[in-house]
């Protein structure tokens, strides 16, 4: 009995000094973790618009955060929209005929924006009680000189297995500038092979006629084009192949048709509904005559 | 059982006389598992002698206190904190590296080699020696490591650290899985050899 007892003591105390020296390591480090994730999230961003640590972005440009809200309440569902203004954050709501409910100005700090958990309680805080509120997706826009340039999504759809993650980039037209692959749990060899150029770049340059028609084919690829995908190419004679192509549907991965599949729509997916909502969004802020910075 | 080697002993027997790899073929799995590259052994070398330095220095210090009973659970809670806390280093400081082999860093709590070394060594001895030992095992660990990085990043990919050396890749195989294997078989062989000749050298003279 003292035995058991003792070791209860001890295993206990020894639980509680690993927690400690856990937790105070955790401390120490979730600052920089955090500094870094942000570090990466913006090159992914660059990487998608053809900017890189060599070639940096010019000054000219700037990225907007749009930030997407469902409001609903017991007998009515709303979206909103937390933008930009001229000055400072607004937050536009939108009914679901496309009408506009609501325009309320947002008083929040730079940086707070970014956590999730700041930004979800103003908002809730602006929408008033009674409403649940949930934050659907984030959007960014790019503009250059005022001028809109491009547009990065982010989304999530179901792949082979679990979620895939990824960050699209659309041009004004809706046409795909890139597609990267934010995280995925595919299989090692077969379906995570969708993280390879010569899958991943089979998508740059689709048009958006094309990519409401998209689709899988199962052919192997053709040498030339797996070559301009991958980069081992010639600059100019890369543009000329890949041109040949950009018309044609997806080339499936080798054993591996679901999760090309699941890719292929997701990314029609996530491209035609914000094609439908940013109209929407558009419509609404010209006719109500709000002036936002994109 | 007292001690009677010196610091400089205990750190050679770790990377000779009693490697964990090569001699006491432990921890196989990472060293089969990761060591593609010479980057990648070294990085999970230096995971590996940080937390068995730390792990041997903690459970010596407290080896009085330790309920024999629970000698294990302890070892097993030890090791885990100090692999957390250089999990969560790696995570925030070489995001990276992490990315490619932070499974493999969390596998670390259940590596044979530092809790035979606890188990074998630290909850006998004072400190200090235990933190010799903890480090030659760390190091030899980690040459270990890399000595089949290199290997299999030669032969596998015709790169050292990343440099294109040879200018072609001799044979894919070496960078599967299995070729880790065949690597450690013969590294094995390879130090046994030496082992046997040096010996013989000395019975001659």
């Amino acid at each position: 009995m003292k035995d058991i007892l003792t070791i209860i003591i001890r295993l206990t105390i020894s639980c509680m000094l690993a927690a400690t020296v856990m937790g105070a390591a955790f401390l120490v480090t979730n600052k920089a973790k955090k500094h870094n994730e942000h570090v990466n999230e913006q090159r992914v961003r660059y990487a998608l618009l053809g900017y890189s640590q060599e070639k940096p972005i010019p000054e000219s440009m700037t990225l907007h955060e749009i930030y997407r809200y469902i409001v609903s309440d017991e007998n009515s569902q709303s979206i909103g929209y937390l933008l930009p203004g001229k000055d400072g954050l607004i937050f536009v709501t939108i009914d679901m005929a496309g009408k506009i409910v609501e325009n309320k100005p947002v008083q929040i700090d730079e940086a707070k924006v970014r956590e999730k958990e700041e930004r979800d309680k103003v908002v809730r805080e602006i929408v008033g009680g009674g409403k649940d509120v949930s934050f659907a997706d984030q959007t960014i826009v790019v503009t250059e000189n005022g001028k809109r340039k491009a547009y990065l999504l982010d989304g999530k759809f179901t792949g082979f297995k679990t979620f895939i993650g990824v960050m699209l980039a659309l041009d004004p037209q809706f046409s795909l500038l890139g597609l990267e692959i934010l995280e995925h749990e595919e299989d090692p060899g077969l379906g995570a092979e969708i993280e390879q150029n010569y899958f991943r770049n089979q998508f740059k340059g689709k048009s958006f006629e094309n990519l409401k028609a998209l689709d899988v084919v199962k052919e192997p690829m053709p040498d030339a084009y797996f070559q301009a995908l991958e980069g081992n190419v010639a600059e100019s004679d890369a543009a000329a192949i890949l041109k040949q192509y950009v018309d044609h549907d997806i080339y499936a991965l080798t054993g591996a048709t679901i999760s090309s599949r699941a890719v292929s729509n997701g990314v029609k997916g996530i491209a035609k509904k914000f094609a439908y909502r940013l109209n929407i969004l558009d419509t609404v802020l010209t006719d109500e005559k709000i002036a936002v910075a994109f | 059982m007292a001690n009677d080697k010196s610091s400089m002993q205990l750190i050679s027997r770790g990377i000779l006389s009693e490697n964990p790899i090569f001699k006491l073929a432990l921890s196989m799995c990472p060293a089969v598992g990761i060591s593609t590259t010479v980057m990648n052994g070294f990085m999970l070398g230096v995971a590996v002698l940080f937390v068995q330095v730390f792990s041997s220095v903690t459970i010596s210090l407290f080896k009085n206190k330790i309920h024999p009973r629970i000698r294990i659970p302890t070892y097993t809670l030890t090791i885990a904190t100090w692999v957390t806390v250089i999990d969560l280093a790696l995570a925030a400081y070489m995001p990276e590296a992490y990315a490619k082999m932070g499974i493999f860093v969390k596998l670390i709590v259940a590596f044979a080699i530092i809790t035979m070394r606890l188990e074998m060594f630290a909850c006998k001895e004072s400190a200090p020696d235990s933190f010799w030992d903890g480090l030659g095992m760390g190091l030899g660990f980690l040459i270990g490591m890399m000595v089949i990085g290199l290997v299999r990043e030669l032969l596998g990919s015709g790169a050292i650290l990343g440099y294109d050396v040879l200018g072609f890749k001799p044979l894919l195989f070496f960078i599967l899985p299995s070729a880790g294997f065949f690597v450690v078989g013969l590294m094995m062989a390879f130090f046994n050899w030496i082992e046997l000749v040096y010996k013989q050298a000395k019975g001659m003279k």
